[in-house]
């Protein structure tokens, strides 16, 4: 077991680098990413590893790395991808009109499902001569490197891809599959920090700030949103994680629910979903205010299964089949 | 909510099993194409078939197209669930009628979240 | 650099590609926790051995070679069980295990090739192989041995070997 002196230099290293907690208790954890490294690095133990780490700054980077929770995958939770689709978009449609271009922000973006999830709604779903692009940034260069090669192993494939997509959008590239340029051409990235000041940055209309907030404790997670403020257009959209978005936002902001996902919004921003009551587009169920819409139905309407394989014999064409399967699974029912 | 899962591997199905009664799926197997086959004439008929495609007497891609020429079994969905993994073989089980396509090696959440796409997590599983 | 015309599919099988499709069904199916490690091992290991064989635009097959207490650490693993497994689960686990590894190494290609169904015998070699080895992998896992073969249609690999001194 890794001795306490190396437990602390490795947490202490954790926080000062990334702000992310590591708490003691997650001695197991710590042990169980580190070994491989060590291993790796020809130790026979985690504590003969941390005494390396010590002096060398290129093998502490990569520790950070690994001790990092990169978990992500493609349109995770998928809720607030169709509340993308299916909300947010046609509200910027129309906004946007001028402009026709979106700019989205994929804060702490992992190795990128995040953003080219989104990059494959987009070229699906804009209408022609329109363009977005999306910064993905995180705090670790090793996974920016990641998100502009855009390359996926097997297993990180099978996290959430449609097949419909997996065939439309990637190539495979030896071991690995390979986004297409297409998408990749959409993307931009830097690396950022969450928990220090930001460089100036431009306004975004969408930002997707998911399943990074929990790793930070209450002073950094406000910080943060007071920060992310500046950044989002006054009628735009930030997209919290499932297990973030009921935390308190701070002062400016404003919620939002459409289905069963919550949209948090600069305040005085005019609700994108239709007024509670009237009958809304396909997809889009529930109101604007504060109160939680009901959840979708709690049966598989035979419906959606079928108007999704409708589009599944259409491979050359997928274009056409491009919203996601109504997801029936409600969240805190 | 029914599963059959159609493998030659026992260790594969017992896998594969393990996830979906885990979401409250009762299950059935099947060793190859022309068992499943078999199964689905006796009922009950499942909701959603797993399927392996390299498989003795009749693979799974041999399956799928059996099954998509049945009206009434039209609402099995199917999800091809194997090793194979070249583009063209993925675009050809979907052409075939394959609603998903997971290729292994796959891990628990890999399953689990393709069923989600396709609507077949029962709400309980998550609650 | 030479090119050649008669190979009509690239047979070249990238050991670093194996190595990642192998870890990836071992970090699926036996957790990530303990790491396969590269190890110096002897010629003969002794135990089980599991086959694939690839036919098509290229040929190839594909050899799991593992010792007997791996085997069984593998086999209970995979069925999620403490007690230990019987040899016809044994055979059946390494069977789907080479399936995986096989089909993942069939899919590096852009050739039209198909898997054969798993071979898996104990204290046997494979099928002679009219083949020849293309990429070895010796390593452990928690302490004990097994390997990884990859062998190639000996024209085909003859041909590959012109290209790349070329
Ligand atoms: C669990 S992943 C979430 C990925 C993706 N947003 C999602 O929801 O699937 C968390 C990511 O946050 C990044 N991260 C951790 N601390 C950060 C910080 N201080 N600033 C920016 N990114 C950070 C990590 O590197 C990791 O890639």
């Amino acid at each position: 077991m890794i001795s306490t002196a190396s437990f602390d230099f490795v947490a202490d290293l954790q926080r000062r680098e990334t702000a992310m907690r590591c708490e003691p208790g997650k001695e197991y954890l710590v042990e169980a990413r580190l070994l491989p490294l060590a291993r790796e690095a020809g130790y026979e133990d985690v504590d003969a590893y941390v005494a390396r780490l010590r002096v060398d700054a290129a093998a502490r980077a990569d520790a950070v790395d690994a001790l990092t929770i990169n978990e992500t995958s493609w349109f995770r939770d998928l809720a607030p991808y169709q509340t993308f689709t299916d909300t947010m978009l046609p509200a910027l449609l129309e906004s946007r009109a001028h402009v026709r271009h979106l700019e989205l922000w994929s804060a702490a973006c992992s190795s990128g499902q995040e953003a080219y999830s989104l990059a494959m709604l987009l070229r699906e779903n804009l209408p022609p001569g329109w363009t977005a692009t999306i910064h993905a940034t995180d705090v670790s260069r090793a996974m920016l490197t990641r998100v502009k090669a855009g390359r996926y192993s097997q297993v990180e494939m099978n996290r959430g891809m449609p097949a419909t997509r997996l065939v439309r959008w990637f190539e495979r590239a030896g071991s690995e599959w390979q986004v297409s340029e297409e998408l990749r051409s959409m993307i931009t990235t830097e690396q950022l920090n969450l928990a220090a000041p930001f460089p100036p940055m431009r306004r975004f209309d969408v930002v997707f700030l998911r399943n990074v907030l929990i790793y930070f404790d209450a002073q950094t997670k406000s910080d943060i949103l007071r920060r992310v403020h500046h950044t989002v257009a006054p009628d735009g959209f930030l997209l919290l994680g499932t297990s973030e978005y009921a935390l308190d936002a701070g002062p400016g902001w404003q919620r939002e629910v459409s289905g069963k996902t919550w949209m948090h919004r600069p305040e005085g921003a005019r609700p994108a979903t239709p007024a509670a009551g009237a009958a809304g587009p396909a997809g889009v169920r529930g109101g604007a205010g504060s109160a939680p819409a009901r959840p979708l139905a709690t049966t598989v309407p035979a419906t959606a299964t079928a108007s999704f394989s409708s589009t599944l014999g259409t491979v050359a064409r997928a274009g056409t089949g491009a919203t996601l399967p109504t997801s029936l699974t409600p969240q805190g029912a | 909510m029914h599963a059959l899962i159609i493998d030659d591997s026992t260790t594969m199905r017992s896998i594969l099993r393990r996830i979906v009664t885990g979401l409250g799926y009762t299950t059935a197997e099947a060793g190859d194409g022309q068992q499943a086959l078999d199964q689905m004439e006796a009922g009950p008929l499942p909701d959603l078939c797993l399927i392996d495609w390299n498989m003795p007497v009749m693979d799974g891609y041999t399956f799928v197209t059996r099954v998509r020429d049945r009206e009434e079994w039209r609402d099995v969905t199917l999800m091809m669930v194997t090793t194979e993994s070249e583009h063209n073989q993925i675009v050809r089980a979907l052409a075939a009628g394959a609603h998903e396509y997971v290729i292994k090696p796959f891990t628990p959440d890999a399953i689990i979240e393709k069923l989600d796409l396709l609507g077949l997590v029962p709400q309980e599983a998550t609650a | 650099m030479t090119t050649t015309t008669d190979t009509p599919v690239d047979t070249v099988v990238r050991v670093e590609d194996v190595r990642a499709l192998l870890d990836g069904v071992w970090e699926s199916f036996l957790g990530a926790e303990e790491p396969l490690l590269t190890a110096a091992l002897p010629a003969h290991l002794g135990g089980w051995t599991a086959a694939v064989s690839v036919t098509g635009t290229w040929r190839a097959q594909i050899t799991i070679e593992v010792v007997d207490p791996l085997a069984r650490l593998v086999t209970a693993h995979m069925l999620g069980r403490d007690e230990e497994p019987a040899v016809e689960d044994v055979r059946d686990a390494l069977g789907e295990l080479v399936n995986m590894v096989g089909g993942n190494i069939k899919s590096l290609h852009h050739g039209t090739a198909m898997l054969s169904l798993p071979w898996v015998g104990y204290g046997e070699d494979a099928p002679p192989p009219l083949l020849r080895e293309t990429c070895r992998l010796d390593l452990t896992w928690r302490g004990l041995p097994l390997r990884v073969l990859v062998h190639v249609s000996a024209s085909a690999a003859a041909a590959d070997e012109r290209r790349h001194s070329g």
